[in-house]
């Protein structure tokens, strides 16, 4: 059996520890914020990540969507972002928001891919209503059974 | 007794929370516990309280409108059954969901159904409900069954095929379906499929929250395969 792997320095290490608290700060941060800005006319929709063996799935629950609007972008290695038109008119009150006056455009939400994913083989598709991405699994390293 | 805690898709409550709104039933009674988080719900500017009961002659309807905390869910539930057993319920129905993963392929969300005592089984039997005969329930309605069969309580459980962590009015208005042949007691849930979207933007942070304490009470276990030996 022989495993071969990219040697990684302690920079590296450190450099991924690192990252990793600022993603854990930013999720804190995040949690205590409402999931809807008046500012940037944009609701956060609720989303998950499923972790497979060979593959990671994003989905992302887009009531009210125009399914043909929907943008997914990796914004660096490990930040998924969804984006999508709302196709009616929603405003504060129609949500129960009476404080605040203002309308809602966009979903946007960001995701974290907490592994190496193949941006150029992403599959999605919008059923109910429901964003689906499949992201394929990078392999790392490759171990032989002899 | 219909009662409609939050769970996975939030078919519990967004079924009772239908019925309330479609039979126009009044407030009864409601559970205050330091166990519940310090929160109230406004209704027409009055304060409420976030577990309650609302019902008439004939129904009862309990709807839990935050995420219960796993940490109490245990002593909340236990008291709950009490309750219920003390007033004398006839029959104790809670609904909720039960996750599957192709949910989005599935047009018509199947329910299935446990009881709490062998004359609730053939009841379901009876019904033709699929009755969930081995596995694992996790969460409110696990315990509400689970505390109603050590005290001899009519209960039947009623889980809709849903969506783990998304609002999931249709698997609400097929359980209101079973409940419906069940009790006799028919509620139109045509709304439940035409605000559909509007439900669903609207649950979103109650759902969110209660997916975080259905992780903490370790929902998963419901996917584990039964053991047998």
């Amino acid at each position: 059996m022989s495993v071969s792997r990219r040697r990684r320095s302690v920079f590296d290490l450190i450099g991924e520890y690192i990252d990793e608290m600022e993603s854990w700060v930013e999720e804190l941060m995040v949690s205590k914020q409402p999931s809807w800005n008046i500012n940037t006319n944009t609701i956060e929709p609720l989303c998950n990540v499923d972790i497979t063996h060979d593959e990671v799935v994003v989905t992302a629950d887009l009531p009210f969507s125009d399914p043909e609007s929907v943008k997914v972008e990796l914004l660096d290695k490990g930040t998924l972002e969804i984006k999508a038109k709302i196709k009616r008119r929603i405003c504060c009150n129609d949500l129960g928001i009476i404080h605040q006056s203002g309308e809602f455009y966009t979903f946007s939400c960001k995701v974290r891919i907490p592994v190496p994913v193949d941006m150029d083989k992403k599959k999605e598709k919008v059923k109910k209503g429901i964003l689906e991405v499949r992201l394929p699994r990078k392999k790392g390293y490759e171990i032989k059974v002899e | 007794m219909l009662c409609g805690f939050p769970d996975v898709g939030l078919v519990g409550v967004l079924a009772s929370s239908h019925v309330i709104s479609e039979l126009n039933l009044d407030e009864l009674a409601y559970v205050d516990s330091d166990l519940l988080p310090p929160i109230v719900v406004l209704r027409d500017g009055l304060p409420r309280a976030p577990m309650r009961i609302l019902g008439n002659n004939n129904l009862l309807v309990t709807i839990a409108e935050t995420a219960i905390p796993a940490v109490g869910v245990q002593r909340l539930m236990r008291s709950f059954v009490e309750w219920v057993k003390l007033k004398s319920v006839k029959t104790l129905i809670p609904i909720g969901g039960i996750p599957v993963q192709n949910r989005q392929e599935i047009e018509e969300p199947k329910v299935f159904g446990t009881g709490s005592t062998l004359d609730m089984i053939k009841l379901l039997n009876r019904e033709q409900v699929n009755v969930l005969k081995e596995g694992f329930m996790v969460g409110p309605q696990a315990l509400i069954m689970r505390y109603s069969a050590e005290r001899s309580i009519p209960a039947i459980a009623l889980l809709a095929q849903s969506f783990y962590n998304y609002p999931d009015p249709e698997a609400a208005a097929a359980a209101l379906k079973q409940f419906a042949n069940i009790t006799g007691i028919k509620v139109d849930t045509s709304k439940l499929f035409e605000k559909g979207e509007e439900i669903r933007l609207r649950a979103k942070d109650v759902m969110k929250r209660t997916q975080r304490e259905l992780t903490k009470m370790n929902k998963e276990q419901e996917y584990d395969l039964p053991l047998y030996v």
